[in-house]
Parts: C-alpha cells; sequence; structure tokens
C-alpha cells in the first residue's frame, strides 16, 4: 500500500506540474487580447498595460520562482484569480463542484445498479431470447453519444412533455418550506442529467458484469456451492456476485475520466451549474486561472476516485492484500524465497 | 451386487445409496457424449466402495451424477435412490434438501474449489446454517468441533483459501463434507495433491471419521495404494462403462478384465520394482455403441468385441467382469505334470506334480535354483518333451508334440544359449525363415517381408547384404535377438524365454529385456521368463512362480513373494538371490 500511495503522490505532482506548464508553453499570450462577453468588441491592451499586468501576475519572474509560489498558493487552497469573473477560483469552483459531484456520483451509481442488475440477468440466462434482446440493446444504447442521448431526453421529457426543468439546478428564488421539499426540487433537476451520464456508461458495466459473471459461473467453487445445497440466492449473490464484482471496482474507477468528461457535455446541454458548466465559460472567455483550476480540481477528483478504488478492491478482494504483504514484508519475502 | 464379507454385527448394513443402470450424456453444440454407461451398484452403511479408472472414464461425473448435480441440457437417466428417493428426478429445491445432508462431495483439492473471496469459516459455516438453522453461538460451537476433527486450529476460519496449505485446503473440505454428517461421503481423489505424510494423515483422519460418524464413502481415485487402504470393494471404470468390479485384495491379487491388469501395470504401489507400462493406446476415449469400449486397447480382442457390447457377467464370489473372453484369457494350462528320468537306473524326479496357469497378456517369471526342473517344464510346455503323467493345455487344445510351435500364433521357444540354438552355417535370413519355410506358412515373398518386420522388431539391421550374412559373424547379443527374431516370425501368443540373457553382457541383457518387453507391450503376446536371476525377474515380470526340486513352492505376485513370504524355499531363494533389498 505504501508504494501505491507513493505511485499516487508522483502523478499528484506531475499533475500539478503540467497544469502549472501547460497555459505558459501554449502558444499566444492572455493579455494579447481581450473578448467581451458576446464576441463583438475587441479589446487590445498598450504595451504599458501588458508590461503592467505581467509584472501584475508575477509572469516576468523566473519559471522557478513562479512553480514555487504557485506551489505555495495551492498549499493554502490559492488556486488563483479569475480575471473575467473578478473572484477567487477557488471559491467559485467550490460554489460550482457539490452540482457536478451530485452528478457524477448519482449517474455512477445508477449505472452501476442498472448494470449489474442487468448484467446478473443476462448472466443467469445467457443464450435465451429475452437474454439476447437486452444485449442487443444495451450495445446499442451505448454507443449514442451522450449529449446526444442528452438531447433527445431534453426535447422529449422537458420541453415537449414539460416532465423535467429544462434547465438550472434549483428552481430560483423559490423557497422551501422543508428541506424534503428541497431535495424534492435538487433531485427534480438532476434527474435527465443524471439520466443521460447513466445510460451512457450502464452499457458497459452490463457488458463487464455479464462477462464476468459467467465466467465466475464455471469456476470450480460455483460447483461447490451448488454441490452444498445451498439456497439459490445466497448461490447467486454470496458466491457468484460477490466475485464477479470485483473487476466492476477497477472499472469504475478507470472509467472517472470519462464520466466527468461526459458531465462536462451534459452540463453544457442541460444548463446545469456544474464545473462543466463553469469550464466551458471560462473557456469562452480564456480566463486562464479559472481553467488551470478547474482542471486541477477534476484531475484530483479522477485520482481520489481511483485511490478510493485501490482501497475498496484490497477490501473485496482478500487475495490483493496479502499478494501486497507479501512483497512489503521482508520477512515473508524471505520465505517465499526459499 | 456387491458384498461386503466379515461385516461385524454391530455395523449399519442397511443400504443407502442404489445407482440403477445411471448413463449420463453430456450434450452440446458440438454433439453428445456419453460419459457414463448403465452402471449400476448398491452401498451400505460403512461400506467403503472405490472407483478407479485413468482419468476421462468418468470418475468425476460419476460423483456430480450421485448429487444430482449434472442438469439441463444434459441427460441423466437411470436412478439413484438416496434415503428411498431418487435424487435424479426430485425437483431442485428437494435435491437442495438432500445435498450435504444426506449425501455431501469432498472435492478434488484445487485452489478454485473453495470461493476465494469468502472466508474459511464462512464457506464451513453456510452449510451449518442452511441446513441444520445454526446460528450465532451454537455455530461457532459446532466450526470449533468441527476444526477439532479434522485437526485444524481454529483461527484458521477467518483465513481465506489462498492463504491455506494444500494439505490444510483437504482438511477444510473435509470439514465442509462432514459439517451435516452425511450419511454417505464421495470423496474425490482425497490425496492426489498431497505429499506423502500429509497424505498418510488424510487417509488415517478419513478411516477415524468413518468410525466416529459412520458414514460410508465412495471413494474416487486413481490411486491404487489408496484404494488398498480405504476401499473393501472396488469398481474400474473405462470410457464411463464398469470393467470390473469386486472385492479391493482379490481384484488387486488377480485382475480379471485386461484393462484392470492394465492399471496395476501401471502402478507403481502395486509393482515398485518392475518397470512400469502404460496401458497401450489412446487413453479412455469416447464411449462407443455396439463395442467393447477397451477393444482398441486390448490384446485379446476377437473380431466380435469389436462389433458387440459385452455384458458384466458374474464369474463368482461377487466379481463381475465385462469382457467377452470372461476376462483375461488362460492360455495355458499345465495339469499334474510328472517327469522323471533314469540315470544309471536311479530314477530322478524333475517335476513332480506341476500346475500352472499361465494368462494372456501377462509376464511370469519361473524361478528356482539351478536343477530344480525349470528348463524341462519349458520343453514339457513348448512340446518338445512329453510329460510322463498330466496334461498341457495350449488355447484350448491339448499340446501334443510340436504342434503348438508349428503354427503361428502359437508357442515359441527362445533357448538360453543363441550359438547352439542358431545355426552358424545358415544365413540370417535362412535363420530367421527357417520355421516359416519348414512349416510352409507363406509364399517365399511374404516370407521376406516377415524377416524384415521381425529384424525390424528386434532392431536389427534388415537390409540386403545383413540378410545375406551368415550367423557365425554375429555376435553374442545379435544372435540371440536373432533367435528372438525367429520366434516373432511366427507371430507367437505365448513366448517361453529360457535364460535368455544369462550368456549376455549386463549392457547387451538389459537393451534385450527392454526390447522384449516393449515387444510384448506391443504385440500383447504372454511371456514366461525362465530364470535364476531374481533381480531381473522382479524388474519384468509382475507373478513369480517358484520351483523348488521339481515342485511348484509358491505362485503369486512377485513384489509380494519378495517381500514376505512364509513359504521356506522360495523365502531363501528371495534371500540369497536379491541383490537389491528394501
Amino acid at each position: 500500500m505504501k508504494s501505491r500511495l507513493l505511485e499516487y503522490l508522483i502523478t499528484f505532482i506531475v499533475i500539478i506540474t503540467i497544469n502549472f506548464a501547460l497555459p505558459r508553453i501554449m502558444p499566444g499570450d492572455p493579455f494579447l487580447q481581450l473578448y467581451s462577453a458576446g464576441g463583438e468588441t475587441t479589446v487590445s491592451y498598450t504595451e504599458e498595460q501588458k508590461e503592467y499586468f505581467i509584472s501584475y501576475y508575477g509572469l516576468d519572474r523566473p519559471a522557478g520562482i513562479q512553480y514555487f509560489s504557485y506551489l505555495g498558493g495551492l498549499l493554502k487552497g490559492d488556486l488563483g484569480f479569475s480575471y473575467y469573473f473578478k473572484d477567487s477560483v477557488a471559491s467559485m469552483i467550490f460554489r460550482r463542484l457539490p452540482w457536478t459531484l451530485l452528478l457524477i456520483t448519482a449517474a455512477t451509481g445508477l449505472s452501476l445498479v442498472t448494470g449489474v442488475l442487468l448484467g446478473s440477468f443476462a448472466a443467469w440466462r445467457r443464450g435465451q431470447r429475452s437474454e439476447q434482446a437486452l444485449y442487443l440493446f444495451m450495445v446499442t444504447i451505448s454507443e449514442i453519444p451522450a449529449f446526444l442521448v442528452g438531447l433527445v431526453l431534453l426535447v422529449l421529457l422537458a420541453a415537449g412533455a414539460g416532465l423535467f426543468p429544462l434547465a438550472g439546478a434549483i428552481t430560483h428564488f423559490s423557497r422551501f418550506n422543508t428541506t424534503w421539499a428541497q431535495i424534492l426540487d435538487i433531485l427534480h433537476h438532476a434527474a435527465l442529467p443524471v439520466l443521460t451520464l447513466a445510460v451512457a456508461r450502464a452499457g458497459g458495466f452490463f457488458l463487464l458484469v455479464r462477462n464476468s459473471l459467467g465466467t465466475v459461473l464455471t469456476r470450480d467453487y460455483m460447483r461447490t456451492a451448488r454441490a452444498k445445497g445451498l439456497p439459490e440466492k445466497r448461490i447467486r449473490y454470496r458466491h457468484a456476485l460477490r466475485n464477479a464484482l470485483l473487476p466492476l471496482v477497477t472499472r469504475t474507477a478507470m472509467q472517472m475520466g470519462a464520466i466527468v468528461g461526459g458531465a462536462v457535455l451534459v452540463e453544457n446541454v442541460f444548463a446545469y451549474p456544474g464545473l462543466g458548466r463553469l469550464m466551458y465559460e471560462a473557456v469562452f472567455v480564456r480566463d486562464y486561472p479559472l481553467l488551470q483550476g478547474i482542471f486541477l480540481v477534476l484531475a484530483v477528483a479522477v485520482l481520489a476516485a481511483n485511490l478510493l478504488a485501490d482501497i475498496l478492491y484490497r477490501k473485496l478482494d482478500p487475495r490483493i492484500v496479502s499478494a501486497f504483504k507479501a512483497a512489503d514484508s521482508p520477512a515473508v519475502k524471505n520465505r517465499s524465497g526459499n | 451386487m456387491l458384498k461386503r464379507k466379515n461385516r461385524s454385527p454391530e455395523d449399519n448394513c442397511e443400504i443407502l445409496l442404489t445407482v440403477k443402470n445411471l448413463t449420463v450424456e453430456y450434450r452440446n453444440r458440438e454433439g453428445t457424449i456419453r460419459a457414463l454407461h448403465d452402471i449400476s451398484f448398491t452401498l451400505s452403511g460403512r461400506q467403503n466402495l472405490g472407483i478407479i479408472g485413468e482419468s476421462g472414464s468418468g470418475k468425476t461425473t460419476l460423483a456430480l451424477s450421485l448429487l444430482g448435480l449434472i442438469g439441463k441440457p444434459h441427460s441423466v437417466t437411470g436412478s439413484v435412490h438416496l434415503g428411498g428417493k431418487n435424487i435424479l428426478v426430485l425437483p431442485e429445491e428437494e435435491k437442495k434438501k438432500l445435498r450435504w445432508s444426506r449425501i455431501a462431495l469432498v472435492f478434488q483439492n484445487a485452489l478454485e474449489i473453495l470461493n476465494p473471496v469468502l472466508t474459511i469459516g464462512e464457506q464451513i459455516g453456510e452449510t451449518l446454517h442452511c441446513h441444520r438453522g445454526l446460528t450465532g453461538k451454537a455455530l461457532e460451537q459446532e466450526l470449533l468441533m468441527l476444526f477439532n476433527l479434522v485437526g485444524l486450529e481454529y483461527f484458521w476460519h477467518r483465513a481465506y483459501p489462498h492463504q491455506l496449505s494444500g494439505g490444510m485446503r483437504q482438511r477444510v473440505l473435509l470439514a465442509m463434507a462432514i459439517s451435516c454428517r452425511p450419511e454417505v461421503l464421495v470423496i474425490d481423489e482425497p490425496t492426489s495433491s498431497l505429499d506423502a505424510l500429509a497424505r498418510k494423515e488424510i487417509l488415517a483422519m478419513l478411516k477415524d471419521l468413518q468410525q466416529k460418524m459412520g458414514f460410508a464413502m465412495v471413494i474416487i481415485s486413481h490411486d491404487l495404494a489408496v484404494m488398498e487402504e480405504l476401499a473393501e470393494d472396488l469398481l474400474v471404470l473405462y470410457s464411463g462403462e464398469v470393467m470390473e468390479t469386486g472385492t479391493t485384495t482379490p481384484l488387486i491379487e488377480r485382475p480379471l478384465h485386461p484393462y484392470t491388469r492394465g492399471l496395476l501395470n501401471s502402478s507403481i504401489e502395486i509393482h515398485p520394482y518392475k518397470d512400469l507400462w502404460g496401458i497401450p493406446g489412446e487413453a479412455a476415449g469416447e464411449w462407443k455403441a455396439d463395442c467393447c469400449v477397451f477393444a482398441g486397447r486390448c490384446t485379446q480382442s476377437l473380431h466380435r468385441c469389436l462389433n458387440e457390447k459385452p455384458s458384466l457377467v458374474d464369474t463368482g464370489a461377487g466379481r463381475l467382469v465385462r469382457c467377452h473372453r470372461g476376462g483375461i484369457v488362460c492360455l495355458l494350462q499345465a495339469e499334474g505334470i510328472n517327469k522323471s528320468f533314469s540315470l544309471n537306473g536311479c530314477r530322478i524326479e524333475a517335476l513332480k506334480d506341476v500346475n500352472l496357469n499361465l494368462y494372456h497378456g501377462e509376464t511370469a517369471a519361473l524361478v528356482g535354483a539351478t536343477g530344480s526342473g525349470k528348463s524341462t517344464l519349458a520343453h514339457i510346455l513348448a512340446g518338445l518333451d512329453s510329460p510322463d503323467s498330466g496334461k498341457v493345455i495350449f488355447d484350448g487344445q491339448p499340446v501334443r508334440g510340436g504342434e503348438a510351435h508349428r503354427r503361428e500364433r502359437g508357442i515359441q521357444l527362445v533357448m538360453q544359449d543363441p550359438f547352439s540354438s542358431v545355426s552358424h552355417r545358415l544365413t540370417v535370413f535362412e535363420a530367421i525363415a527357417e520355421p516359416l519355410v519348414i512349416n510352409k506358412i507363406c509364399p517365399p515373398a511374404i516370407q521376406m517381408k516377415r524377416v524384415r518386420e521381425a529384424l525390424k522388431a528386434v532392431q536389427m539391421p534388415n537390409e540386403e547384404n545383413f540378410l545375406k550374412r551368415y550367423c557365425h559373424a554375429l555376435s553374442g547379443g545379435q544372435r540371440q535377438r536373432l533367435a528372438i527374431a525367429r520366434a516373432l516370425v511366427m507371430k507367437p501368443v505365448l513366448l517361453l524365454a529360457d535364460e535368455i540373457t544369462s550368456m549376455l553382457d549386463v549392457s547387451t541383457q538389459a537393451n534385450l529385456m527392454r526390447l522384449l518387453k516393449g515387444l510384448q507391450y506391443s504385440f500383447g503376446f504372454t511371456m514366461l521368463y525362465i530364470t535364476h536371476d531374481l533381480d531381473l525377474a522382479r524388474k519384468v515380470s509382475e507373478r513369480a512362480i517358484v520351483l523348488h526340486e521339481g515342485e511348484i513352492a509358491e505362485e503369486g505376485s512377485i513384489h509380494q513373494i519378495s517381500r514376505h513370504t512364509c513359504c521356506q524355499p522360495s523365502g531363501n531363494l528371495f534371500e540369497a538371490g536379491l541383490h537389491i533389498h528394501q
């Protein structure tokens, strides 16, 4: 585990460094031009103004010193200052982050549950008609891009049927009598974005569970469980599914990056006030400090999800723990070497 | 149908398991494979039945079908009656109730046989919970007791399967199987993955547990030593069919079916000194209708064996054999052979009332001190000499004169001294073709072909110029091989080898013996190996006939006789003659 943590630390430092270096080696200059909100009027800086801003933001100092002051700022939670929104990047991100987290966790949860349920259904009924139909359906919908699914849902369910709100995360300017009512409102707004994201992910989980469970069912220990005359439920869930879910944990973590990317698109389709929406806005106005901050936070989030999956896997698969114990402890190493 | 003798009265003799006409077919896209064909047996209280056979013979399929574990799309017909119910036709829920509580299975030890993500304690405990309804403290108590029974420390209940050694895993599997106190325990290869020490412990534990819990066992193994130790009765399985069943000890001492003998000949436990020879041909293949499944590998098969399935026939004493020829054929019977010579008016009794049987495909060693009458007996058996009284019956016909060695598929004798037995004035071809020519067996063109084949079989050159060479130009080893070739050209079914290696150096002797065994292995002839070299006899033969002063002193497994015999003359002989002792 120690070596694993070290790996994460190194990855983290690399991400920070890239995040620091990327805008600085990119062609163009943030002060070359500033667009107004509509992008119609071009505002240009004079040489003096440019120099002023360059020294104001410390861009004239040597790269090494910039790097360390950037690190120092990060340690204090300072992600810089958005020069378009005129606000601290950290606080802007902090305001938007919960919405994105809500989308991602809810969508991951929903797609996992759907994937596992349908995947196990398919594995038990391998080769039957119902399974083949389900397989075809899941493969098809998982191939449709998330934003397209989102648009269709938006047009049909929100604009057409009017069942869901068209945009936003919460009804503005309204007061909720109970927390419960507030929660319901949030869920109502989140429903379509979450559904869109979940539909895109569920197919992958479905296929994984179907295949992994299919493999588990042929294992010797499944025959043992059946021979023992255990109830069907116990055989299916305690013996089979428990084993089949192991690769799912890894898959979920590995898909974190993709689901974050999906969230960016979906938030824009549904005008959902999350980090993705903020990122879009920041790109539009070339707000580098803000973009940098968002990138960093998203990267860290994906990294954290991976770490979490690692820990979870360790809890779920006893074989991994002992393999790592063996690698960490020299005593065991010696014994196995003999 | 299997009866066990000497069962003490307090034993529970009620029949626990009845298997009748059990036939299993695996069905998949490629087609149907019959894995078991018409298996029947019964098992009563505390009885141990061993099921033995090569891999692919259907042993594990049998184990699984006893628990009703083979389901759709495969087909299982016949019946498996367990406690009055046929488990094969019960609904799944009813089957589940019978499994583990009445019949449990100790699976063959493998890493994946236990669920890798559940603790040992949970995997044993869940059967206690599901079948016996135990929970909490009571479950823990029972678990503790089970761990004690199989000799595992209790703290291992928190361990995962991959943390256990093979021996411990076997104990866990055992604890799991006995957890619900089944009446019948099916054990699949209990010791195959264990070292000698662990194996001994497990076998002792099985016996001990049986004493305490009184279950009956069906032991599935290819390990004959395990069978000797545990099983009272044996069932020999080949390609899904029962080839032979019977009580273990006589079955191992004198197998009736050629397949059983082949298995025994391949077992180091039964023949610790003899060279091992597997059964020729492909291992247990697919089941076939309308023929004997073993016919392709059998050396005594007839035309009938390829066209008609033999049935399982009772040969007495509860021994059943599936063979058209009634089991291994007795090729030669000698009854009451007496022979005396007179020397200056003095009568010397060379053979006194000798009775002897030689079976198809076996290698028997006729051993004895010089002057005990070995060569005289060999000559009488070959029909070269006639006995004063008694008769020799070969292949159902009495041996009279040289008839038996003048024909093909008869008796051939290879003698001790190749220099006098093969004329040095003949060419190689003439010497080998001689019996064919004299007996007018085949036209010259075919004679040449057969001579060449025989020479090839004994690993000698068969080119034109070698065939023209005179025998006096050959070495001792070459001449002895030539003598064997001369015997082989007649395609004998019985080869009498009289001290054939005593005049050869060790290396030539070793080569010749391996050659001869190899030939026997592929042609399937019976060999009576006459020698006073006991080490060699023990190396090549499975049965010994000890001749002492013209009488048969003892007859039986050469391994048993050489290890401990109560017969004084053979004891002395082996004591003096064996250079390699255990």
